[in-house]
């Protein structure tokens, strides 16, 4: 299979008037078409900083990032807001799906900024909650919900754009046991359907049902290992 | 896009309420505010628009140039300047209006209207609407007259009087004529008041024996040029033309363009030519754009406060690809829909207010949407556009949020120093607007009071004015019997007749005073408005008399001089006032006393000093006044009765009673002194209303704002709070917390406004003649008040997030 993400160098220094800290350190990384990556490490090892330069959320201060071959390092801030809404969806641990619209109207802000007919927005939109079996709260509000079932719903809205790449940043974290074995499971089928998705995750049993787990240690890439499924 | 813009747009009236409530009221408040003022402003600058020919049209003014007197302009001229101008150039075209009064005939009724003198082309140089009839002929014949539509219906019943005749009596006697034509009613902005029109005949002008006297004022004399080029190049010529025409109307030695300045004055401008009235409704104008700004600040400052809360799903929004570009766009559409909604509100606001404020400000605004329909419009495109501008900066400060800062921190961005300062120092603008409005409604109402009861030199109240006895129609008789006759209704202490009555310009006739040895010029002389007075004159008023005797009826040397026949030898008595004696260089009113000087042709010899007695506006200093007695007064006299002891209506009832036996032809006019007086203190009053309300409305706008501002800042605060209170902090530490961080912008507007109130202030009040001392203690009173007030606002949300359980606050998010 081709590498849909190649990462070659990349650092990333915070500057403050007078600390400079490094969070990323020469990291290099290639990810293939369709692997599941579980990033792991301790807090603040750099994880989150890794997972934005991935979304492009944030920029590397050093380093190439090629996506599908395109060198994304120098692309404007308005190519890249058109790179996300194409071929990226995003979850997160906290959900962040917007207060005043509905599940549904969160799930159609996957699809707003791309171009696309109405017609078809719908039935993606649908497909998309059945999908995470979230259907049935379509008219409801995100306070209406549980976590387990919003965290569906974020799912649901990263998926509903069928992303070349999904980015999930512990995705479980703020989920009990079960919610979080469910949104596993989805992350999982999504997988086996075909989907490339890198989670950042604090949690080995859910690291281990990625494919492949990255150890970040100090803002260093300190192991990359396939996992025997 | 534009659908996901108004989803969110409604949904942030569904679900914030409080703060979509909030911006919405303070915004159609504001605009609201905006939109009366510019009513105001449009009506009062407006004026005379029903003109068809109105950039063509020029008034004549006069400015005069005399010693001790005010050198505003005026709109009034000579009677016969149009003639003297026509013969020097012949192209003139030119109108005459000369308003007199008229009695009516109307069965066995008389009633007292205006009619006005007018040329014969009058109606076609103004383009007046003409109803019925033809405009171009109507005025021909002297035995016609042309009504308004209203004063057709009031005398006839229909509006088609056209062929109907009616009686008036005026100085031409009583007399039959025909309604040759109807002219509708002129709108309330207007300075003519149309009611009945008639040929202005050689006839009529022959019976006043100054009709070509140089420093005259009777009518109002107008004329047509084709642009403004023209007109300021005929203008050009009136110094030298004013020369040839007066000669030596004004001495030997004096140029009369020295004294005397012609000037043309576009029609428009009529209205507000005196600077202070234009002051006036220029900065009521200023009000309303202030009161939009206020609006306009808590726009921005709320939208940047909830930008924070709202930065959550800007983040997400970038982060599934919108770009900024997008964003800005969304949040732009969003203000213009709350901008739009404001001013639907906004006007209904104003529809609910104008009879308010009609009465209050002694006011005729109306919207009408058909009509007006393109102005309203302008205010619309005027607002979204400032609107506009204002939403421009929450649109960037929100679209420039980092995603990834954002979604990691689980603390609402408040969108940095930058924004918090804004706020503040917007906040500060606002209150220092509004503890300024404080300083100046207190300092408006404290000189209104002053002027309202101020000592004037005499008792204004139970003093009634009897128009009525000006009449032409009035006989010497009647007039002696009517003084005779009212003296002995109970409760009446006395009755006078004189042509010097509180309240009533129109018998000022103005001359130059010469002490002998110094020189007899117009330019260089003091001028003294001299006045004629009947017995009881001064007794009646409750004058203060400084030095010497008032006039005695029983002394024959009091009786003043008859121009038919008036003895070149005789010394003739008179009485002067304080600021006379200033103005002929007198060091004191003592010094004055039994003094004689040349006055009118004639040897007078001071008899007596009474006080300055304010008759007319309190914003013009009080004229030197000379007077001179008759013991039986009759040229544009009027009657003046003081009583005790009855109301108002009782005693105008009895002299009503009293008049129908003596003269029931002629029409009962009584007004009381005050209520004559009242015309000069209603335009300040009504102004100082519309100020204070909309001034009290940007008040509220600003208590809006700091409102929102305290309750988005305390939201951000929560876990502060919390903290601070698991860490031992009492819920009055924190109340104090809260309270001074909002409070101090309050306190350091209500510092900035000293000086800014000051200057107003002062400059408002150094147009009044009798003006209050500047009251010092206004100024911490106004930003106490502003403080208080901005407290009571801020208190609710402080002791409601001092009272929240810390553990609740901290599992916040």
């Amino acid at each position: 299979m081709t590498n849909l993400i190649e990462l070659q160098n990349i650092t990333r220094l915070y500057r403050s008037d007078e600390v400079e800290t490094t969070a990323l350190h020469n990291i290099s990384l290639h990810i293939k078409r369709g692997e599941f990556v579980a990033i792991m490490g301790p807090s603040g090892c750099g994880k989150s900083t890794l997972l934005n330069i991935l979304g492009t959320i944030d920029r590397p201060t050093s380093g190439a990032y090629l996506f599908d071959g395109t060198d994304l390092a120098k692309t404007s801030e308005n190519q890249l807001a058109k790179h996300r809404a194409g071929h990226l969806g995003f979850i997160f641990q906290s959900f962040n799906l917007v207060d005043d619209l509905t599940i549904y109207e969160n799930i159609e802000l996957g699809l707003l900024y791309r171009s696309g007919l109405k017609g078809s927005r719908r039935k993606a939109i649908e497909s998309a909650m059945d999908k995470v079996g979230i259907a049935h709260r379509a008219r409801h509000f995100p306070h209406q919900l549980s976590g387990g079932q919003q965290q569906r719903a974020a799912i649901a809205r990263a998926i509903v754009g069928s992303p070349d790449l999904i980015l999930a940043d512990e995705p479980t974290g703020n989920l009990d046991t079960e919610n979080g074995a469910q949104v596993m499971q989805i992350l999982q089928s999504l997988n086996a359907a075909g989907a490339t998705i890198i989670m950042v995750t604090h949690s080995q049993s859910h690291a281990d049902q990625a494919r492949r787990q990255v150890d970040i240690l100090d803002g260093q890439l300190v192991a990359s290992v396939a996992q025997v499924l | 896009m534009l659908k996901s813009t108004f989803t969110a747009f409604y949904r942030s009236f569904v679900r914030h309420p409080l703060y979509a409530l909030l911006n919405l009221l303070g915004l159609s408040l504001g605009i609201a505010v905006f939109i009366a003022l510019s009513l105001f402003y449009r009506f009062e600058t407006s004026y005379e628009s029903w003109s068809p020919k109105l950039p063509q049209i020029y008034a004549i003014g006069m400015r005069f140039h005399f010693p001790g007197m005010t050198d505003n302009t005026g709109d009034g001229s000579m009677g016969g300047l149009l003639e003297e101008l026509k013969t020097a150039y012949p192209q003139t075209e030119g109108t005459r209006y000369w308003p007199n009064s008229v009695i009516v005939h109307k069965g066995a009724d008389v009633f007292n209207e205006q009619i006005d003198l007018v040329d014969a082309n009058f109606l076609t140089f103004f383009g007046v609407p003409v109803v019925y009839g033809n405009s171009a002929n109507a005025l021909s014949d002297p035995s016609h007259v042309v009504l308004s539509a209203s004063l057709a219906r009031k005398y006839f019943g229909v509006t088609n009087a056209v062929g109907r005749t009616m009686i008036l009596n005026d100085e031409e006697g009583l007399k039959n004529y025909t309604v040759s034509a109807i002219i509708a009613d002129l709108p309330k902005n207007s300075v003519m008041k149309l009611d009945i029109l008639r040929l202005l005949t050689p006839q009529r002008t022959a019976l006043k024996y100054n009709w070509h006297h140089w420093g005259s004022v009777q009518v109002g004399t107008y004329l047509k040029f084709k642009n403004r080029t023209e007109a300021y190049a005929f203008a050009a010529q009136f110094p030298a033309f004013t020369d040839r025409q007066a000669g030596q109307s004004f001495g030997a030695d004096v140029m009369p363009h020295k004294v005397l300045e012609l000037k043309l004055i576009p029609l428009a401008d009529v209205h507000l030519i005196s600077p202070k009235l234009k002051a006036a409704v220029i900065s009521l104008g200023v009000v309303g754009i202030v009161a939009l700004a206020l609006a306009l600040i808590n726009y921005v400052n709320l939208a940047t406060a909830r930008a924070g809360l709202r930065a959550r799903e800007v983040a997400v929004r970038k982060t599934l690809g919108a770009a900024p570009l997008v964003l800005r766009l969304q949040f732009i559409l969003e203000a213009l829909l709350t901008l739009l909604l404001a001013f639907v509100v906004a006007l209904s606001f104003v529809e609910l207010s104008l009879p308010l404020l009609n009465s209050a400000g002694g006011l005729s605004l109306k919207l009408d949407y058909h009509a007006d329909a393109i102005w309203i419009a302008s205010v619309l495109a005027i607002v979204m556009l400032a609107g506009l501008i204002a939403a421009l900066y929450p649109a960037f400060a929100l679209s420039a949020f980092k995603p990834a800062q954002v979604l990691a921190s689980s603390r609402t961005p408040g969108g940095g120093r930058t924004a918090g300062i804004l706020r503040t120092g917007l906040a500060m603008v606002q209150f220092t607007a509004v503890a300024v409005a404080f300083i100046l409604i207190m300092g408006f109402m404290l000189q209104i009071h002053h002027i309202q009861n101020a000592d004037i030199g005499f008792q204004r109240s139970n003093l009634m004015i009897v128009n009525s006895i000006r009449d032409n129609a009035v006989t010497q008789s009647q007039r002696d019997a009517f003084a005779v006759e009212a003296r002995a209704l109970p409760g009446v202490s006395y009755v006078t007749i004189a042509n010097a009555i509180p309240g009533d310009t129109s018998m000022i006739n103005n001359s130059s005073i010469v002490r002998p040895g110094q020189v007899d010029s117009a330019t260089e002389s003091p001028t003294v408005s001299s006045s004629i007075v009947g017995p009881d004159y001064f007794e009646l008023l409750g004058t203060k008399v400084l030095v010497g005797r008032i006039f005695d009826v029983q002394r024959g040397e009091d009786q003043m001089w008859d121009d038919k026949t008036s003895d070149k030898d005789r010394v003739y008595s008179v009485v002067i006032s304080r600021r006379t004696t200033k103005d002929m260089g007198f060091p004191s009113p003592q010094a004055a006393l039994n003094q004689i000087a040349r006055f009118n042709d004639h040897t007078v010899r001071i008899i007596g000093i009474v006080e300055d007695m304010r008759f007319y506006n309190p914003n013009e200093p009080i004229p030197a006044k000379l007077y001179a007695f008759d013991a039986h007064a009759s040229d544009s006299v009027v009657g003046m009765v003081r009583y005790q002891g009855l109301s108002a209506p009782a005693m105008r009832e009895k002299l009503q009673h009293l008049w129908r036996q003596i003269a029931p032809a002629v029409p009962f006019d009584v007004t009381s002194a005050a209520d004559n007086l009242d015309k000069y203190y209603k335009p300040e009053r009504d102004r100082t209303n519309l100020f204070t309300m909309g001034a009290g409305i940007a008040a509220l706008i600003g208590c809006i704002g700091l409102y929102g501002m305290a309750a988005f800042n305390t939201g951000r605060r929560v876990r502060e709070i919390g903290v601070r209170k698991v860490l031992g902090a009492s819920a009055g530490q924190v109340v104090r917390l809260l309270l001074l961080q909002f409070l101090r912008p309050v306190a350091i507007a209500g510092l900035i406004a000293w000086p800014l109130g000051w200057l107003a202030l002062q400059r408002w009040l150094s147009q009044f003649d009798d003006a209050i001392a500047m009251p010092l203690w206004v100024f911490p009173l106004a930003s106490g008040i502003a403080l208080a007030i901005a407290l009571v606002t801020v208190a609710g949300v402080a002791f409601g997030a001092a009272s929240s359980e810390p553990g609740k606050a901290l599992r916040h998010e």
